[in-house]
C-alpha cells in the first residue's frame, strides 16, 4: 500500500475511535444542546431536521473535515488525485467505525436492550440522537456518507493551504500575537515611562473596585472563585515554575489553612471565637510552617520521588481530616460550619462583593511578593537550581534552603487561599480538600505557562472561569484538564504565555528561536550596566 | 536489571544535624512500635493467635497484587527513569475488562449435567477466569502500548517534569474517561458461583477457624507464578537481555543493534499485562470496580517499588509483599483504626525515603540517570 493511503487509514481509524469516545462519554449529545443555545438556525428547521440534530451534523462534519486535513499532515506532499484518495479514505474509515458504532447501538437500543448498565451515558434518546432519530442502518449509512462527504472537503482545504503547515501556521500565529501584544510600542513605552504606568494601574484598580457593584452575586462568587485560585496557582507557581519541584500535595496546605480558620473561629467544634485576621495570619504561618516541616524530609528526594511524596501527604491529611480519630478535633466527615468571616472595625465584612475585594487585594499583594522574589538573589537562585541544581551548587547556592524557602512561600500562599476559601464558603470539610484542587491548580499552572504570573491568571481564568460559563460541559472538566495536560507537554511545555527562559529551558536541544534568546539575555545585560 | 551491582549512593559524610535528627527519629520510632508490640501481645493480647493469621493471610494476598502493579513500576522506572503515573489507570482498565468478560458470560446460556439451566460463567468456571484475564490483559497492555506511544515517546529527551506531567495528565484523563463510560457507581465483580467470595479451604487456629478464600489462593499462587515468568522472561530471553542493556545505557544498547524504542515499547506491554492481571485480582477478590480502583493500589505499588528499590524486580516482589503485611497487620499493631491503613501506607513511603531512599534491596540505577 502507498504511504499516504497508509497515511489516510490510521487518520480514519483515529478520528473513528475519537468519534465513538466522545458518543459513548456523552460528549456528543451535550454538545449538540450547546450549540443549540450558541447558534440558532430555525430556518432549516422546516428541512425536517430538529435544530439539535443539526447541530450534532454540524460538529460531527466539523471533527470530519479535521479527520480529511490531519490525513494529508506530515505526508510528502500529494499530488491533488492522491490527496482525494487519502482524504476520501480517511472519511470512509472514519464513517464506517463511526457508524457501525452508531448501528450496533441503535439496534441494540430498538431491541430494549438498557445500554445504561454498563454505559451510562447511552440513554435511548442519546442513540437515536446519533443515528439521527432514524433506523440504525439508514443513520449509519447517513453517518458513513456525511464522514466521507466531509474528509474529502478537509482534503481539498488542506490541499488548498498546503497541509503541512497548518499546525506549525497556527503556533507561529499565537507566538507572534503573545509577542507583538507584549512588544507593542505603547506597552513599551508605559513599561518604560512611570507616570503612565501608574495612570494604567490606578485605572486598572478602579476597574477591580467598581466591577465587582456591577456584577451579580453568581458572577461575585464566580470571580472570587476564580481569585482564589489565582492564589493558588501563584503560591504553586513558585514551587513548580521557579523551583522546579513537583508538588502534588499542594491541597494539603489550602486544607491546612481552611481547617485553621474553621477551628479558631467557627462555635463548633471548639467554640475558641478568635478574630478572622488573627485566624488568617494564622493560617498563613501554619500552612508555611507545614511546608517547612514536610519539605526537611522530602525535598532531598529526587523529582519525581517529591512528586509523590506530595501526592500523598494530600491523601494523609485529607484521610485524617475525614478519620475518626481527629473526628472530636476536626468535625470528622460532616466538615466544619459556620465559619465567621472578616470584620472591619467592628462591621461584617463577608458579603461575596467584599470577598471579591478581599480576594483582589490579596491577589494583588501576592501577585508584587511573586514579582520582587522572581527578579531577587532568591529568584535567581531558584531559576538556576530548576535549571541544573549540580552547577547551582557549585554556583554557591544552598539549594535546600532554596528549596525549603521555595516550599514554604508556596504553602503560605495555599493558606492564605484556604483561609479565604473556607471563610467565604462558612464551611470546610474533607472533600473541599480531594485530589482535584492540587489537579486543577497544577493544570493551571501549566497551561497558562510555569514561571509566568500573567500565564497563571491567564490559566486560572481559563481553566476556572470558562468553566462556570459553559456550565453544561462541567462533567468533561476534568477530562479535558488530562488531555490538555499531555497535549500541553507535547505541544507547548512552556504554556499559553511562557516566561521566556522558561521557554528556552523547555525545549531541550532544539536551537531556540532569536527572538527568544535575546529576550532572556536582555535583562541580563541590563542589570549588569546599572 | 539484576546483573548490576547496586552502587551506594550516599557518599560518607561527617554527622551532619539531619543525620542526627535522623537517627534520634528512628531510635523514637522503634521504640514506639516495640512498645506498641509488647503492648498488643502481651498486654492487651485484644486478637487471638487467628485474628493475626487472618490478617497475615490478608496481607500477603494483598501484597501479590500490589506486588504485580509493583513490577510495573519498576520496569518503566529502570529503563525511562519515570514514574509512570497511569499505571493505576492501566490496572483500572485490566479490572473492567475481566469484569466485563464475567458479565458478558453470564450473559451466555449454557447447560451442564448437574444443571441444565445455568450461565456459560458458572458451567465453565475454569474457561471463565482464564478468559477474564487474558481479556483483562490483553486490554491492559494494549492501553499501556498506546499510553507510551501516545503520552510519552514525543517527549523524550525532554527535560524530567515534562513527562512526568504527562503522566499525571494521562492518569487523570484515563480515570475521567472510565467514569464518564461506564458510570461513577461501584460495581460488584461477579464471580462464577464455585470461586465466590467468602468460600475457602477452613483451617482451624488456636480457638477460631480461619478461611482461605478459594479467591484469595487464586490470586497468591497466579501472582507468585506471574512473578517467576517474569523472572525468566528477564534473565533468560533475548527481549530480557535487550530490557536490560537498555535499562544500563541506552546509546550503547542502540549502538548493539537494540531497537531502543522497540524495547521501551514492550517493557510497557509486559508492565500493562501484569498491572491488568492484578486489577483482574483485585476484582475477583475484593469483588469491586469501578472508576477509581487503580489509584490507590498504584501509589501503594509505588510506594513498594520504592520499599524494594525502584529498578530492582524481586525487591520490588518483596517490597509488594511487605507492604501487604504491613497493611493488614500495621493498624493492629499501632492500636489505629483500620479507616488509616492509607495513611500507614503513605507513612511507610515517606518513611522509607527518609531512612534508605535506596529501598531495602538497593536500587538498580547508575549515577547518571538520577
Amino acid at each position: 500500500m502507498r504511504k499516504h493511503l497508509i497515511h489516510g487509514l490510521t487518520s480514519g481509524i483515529v478520528f473513528g475511535i475519537i468519534t465513538v469516545f466522545l458518543l459513548l462519554i456523552g460528549f456528543l449529545s451535550t454538545i449538540a444542546d450547546l450549540l443549540l443555545v450558541a447558534i440558532n438556525i430555525k430556518s432549516l428547521e422546516s428541512a425536517g431536521l430538529s435544530a439539535q440534530t443539526l447541530n450534532l451534523l454540524l460538529f460531527l462534519g466539523l471533527l470530519g473535515v479535521f479527520t480529511g486535513i490531519r490525513a494529508l499532515r506530515g505526508a510528502e506532499p500529494l499530488s491533488w488525485v492522491q490527496a482525494i484518495l487519502s482524504s476520501t479514505l480517511a472519511g470512509l474509515v472514519h464513517g464506517l467505525i463511526a457508524g457501525s458504532a452508531g448501528f450496533i447501538l441503535g439496534t441494540l437500543t430498538d431491541n430494549g436492550v438498557k445500554l445504561t448498565t454498563y454505559l451510562s451515558a447511552m440513554l435511548p434518546q442519546t442513540v437515536n440522537l446519533y443515528i439521527l432519530n432514524r433506523a440504525p442502518l439508514d443513520g449509519a449509512t447517513s453517518l458513513l456518507l456525511l464522514f466521507t462527504l466531509t474528509g474529502l472537503v478537509g482534503g481539498l482545504i488542506a490541499k488548498g493551504l498546503g497541509s503541512r503547515k497548518v499546525g506549525e501556521r497556527a503556533g507561529a500565529f499565537w507566538q507572534t500575537t503573545v509577542t507583538s501584544v507584549t512588544e507593542l510600542p505603547a506597552i513599551k513605552r508605559v513599561q518604560s515611562s512611570p507616570i503612565t504606568r501608574y495612570v494604567i494601574y490606578g485605572i486598572l484598580l478602579l476597574i477591580v473596585f467598581l466591577l465587582p457593584q456591577r456584577l451579580g452575586q453568581y458572577w461575585n462568587y464566580t470571580v472570587g472563585t476564580v481569585g482564589i485560585y489565582v492564589l493558588l496557582g501563584l503560591g504553586l507557581n513558585i514551587v513548580v515554575g521557579l523551583a522546579g519541584l513537583l508538588d502534588l500535595g499542594y491541597v494539603a496546605f489550602f486544607a491546612i489553612g481552611a481547617y485553621t480558620v474553621a477551628l479558631m473561629t467557627a462555635p463548633e467544634p471548639h467554640a475558641l471565637g478568635i478574630n478572622f485576621w488573627v485566624a488568617l495570619l494564622s493560617g498563613l504561618v501554619l500552612a508555611a510552617l507545614a511546608g517547612i516541616l514536610l519539605g526537611v524530609p522530602v525535598l532531598r528526594m529526587r523529582g519525581d520521588y517529591l512528586a509523590i511524596v506530595t501526592l500523598g501527604f494530600g491523601e494523609i491529611i485529607r484521610v485524617l481530616s475525614r478519620s475518626d480519630l481527629l473526628t472530636p478535633f476536626t468535625g470528622g466527615p460532616r466538615g466544619v460550619r459556620d465559619i465567621a468571616g472578616p470584620t472591619i472595625f467592628g462591621k461584617p465584612f463577608n458579603s461575596d462583593i467584599d470577598f471579591v475585594y478581599l480576594i483582589t487585594l490579596a491577589v494583588i499583594l501576592i501577585i508584587f511578593i511573586t514579582n520582587r522574589l522572581q527578579n531577587s538573589r532568591v529568584g535567581r537562585a531558584w531559576v538556576a537550581m530548576r535549571e541544573d541544581e549540580t552547577v547551582a551548587q557549585a554556583m554557591g547556592i544552598d539549594t535546600m534552603k532554596a528549596k525549603l524557602l521555595a516550599f514554604s512561600i508556596g504553602a503560605a500562599f495555599a493558606g492564605v487561599g484556604g483561609v479565604l476559601f473556607a471563610s467565604r464558603n462558612q464551611f470546610t470539610g474533607p472533600e473541599d480538600h480531594n485530589l482535584m484542587v492540587s489537579i486543577n491548580v497544577l493544570a493551571l499552572v501549566i497551561v497558562g505557562g510555569m514561571g509566568s504570573i500573567p500565564g497563571v491568571i491567564a490559566g486560572a481564568f481559563v481553566l476556572k472561569g470558562l468553566p462556570e460559563v459553559l456550565r453544561q460541559l462541567e462533567n468533561f472538566r476534568i477530562l479535558a484538564f488530562g488531555a490538555l495536560l499531555v497535549v500541553m507537554m507535547i505541544w507547548r511545555p512552556e504554556g499559553l504565555i511562557p516566561s521566556a527562559r522558561r521557554q528556552l529551558e523547555m525545549h531541550g536541544e532544539e536551537p531556540p528561536p532569536e527572538e527568544v534568546i535575546q529576550q532572556v539575555t536582555k535583562p541580563a545585560s541590563a542589570e549588569v550596566e546599572s | 536489571m539484576e546483573t548490576a551491582k547496586p552502587r551506594t549512593t550516599a557518599l560518607k559524610v561527617p554527622l551532619s544535624t539531619y543525620r542526627i535528627v535522623q537517627i534520634i527519629l528512628a531510635v523514637i520510632f522503634a521504640g514506639y512500635l516495640i512498645w506498641r508490640i509488647y503492648q498488643v501481645f502481651f498486654v492487651e493480647a485484644v486478637y487471638g493467635p487467628d485474628t493475626w493469621m487472618r490478617f497475615t493471610i490478608a496481607g500477603l494476598i494483598l501484597g501479590g497484587v500490589y506486588s504485580l502493579i509493583a513490577i510495573g513500576y519498576t520496569l518503566v522506572y529502570g529503563i525511562l527513569f519515570m514514574i509512570n503515573f497511569a499505571h493505576g489507570e492501566v490496572m483500572m482498565i485490566g479490572a473492567f475488562g475481566g469484569y466485563f468478560t464475567f458479565e458478558a458470560l453470564r450473559a451466555i446460556p449454557a447447560s451442564t449435567a448437574t444443571n441444565p439451566d445455568t450461565n456459560f460463567l458458572n458451567a465453565h468456571p475454569t474457561i471463565s477466569v482464564i478468559l477474564a484475564f487474558l481479556i483483562g490483559m490483553s486490554l491492559s497492555s494494549t492501553s499501556g502500548f498506546f499510553l507510551e506511544k501516545i503520552a510519552y515517546r514525543p517527549l523524550r529527551g525532554a527535560p524530567r517534569l515534562v513527562p512526568l506531567i504527562s503522566a499525571i495528565g494521562a492518569s487523570i484523563f484515563l480515570q475521567n474517561a472510565a467514569q464518564l463510560l461506564f458510570g461513577a457507581q461501584r460495581r460488584d465483580y461477579a464471580n462464577p458461583d464455585a470461586l465466590a467470595r467468602g468460600i475457602g479451604f477452613e483451617i482451624p487456629v488456636g480457638e477460631g477457624i480461619v478461611v482461605l478464600t478459594y479467591t484469595g489462593v487464586l490470586t497468591f499462587v497466579l501472582s507468585i507464578v506471574i512473578m517467576i515468568v517474569l523472572y525468566f522472561l528477564v534473565q533468560r530471553t533475548r527481549l530480557g537481555r535487550s530490557m536490560r542493556a537498555v535499562a544500563e545505557n541506552k546509546p550503547v544498547a542502540a549502538l548493539m543493534g537494540i531497537d531502543v524504542d522497540q524495547v521501551i515499547s514492550r517493557t510497557f506491554i509486559i508492565s500493562g499485562a501484569l498491572a491488568g492481571a492484578g486489577g483482574v485480582m483485585w476484582g475477583i477478590h475484593l469483588g469491586l470496580v469501578f472508576f477509581f480502583v487503580g489509584f490507590i493500589p498504584g501509589i501503594k505499588a509505588f510506594t513498594a517499588a520504592v520499599l524494594g528499590g525502584i529498578g530492582n524486580i524481586p525487591g520490588a516482589m518483596l517490597g509488594g509483599m511487605f507492604l501487604g503485611i504491613v497493611e493488614s497487620i500495621g493498624p493492629a499493631i499501632l492500636g489505629l483504626n483500620f479507616q488509616l491503613k492509607d495513611v500507614i501506607a503513605f507513612a511507610i513511603l515517606v518513611l522509607v525515603l527518609i531512612f534508605r531512599p535506596t529501598g531495602i534491596m538497593g536500587e538498580v540505577l547508575t549515577e547518571e540517570k538520577i
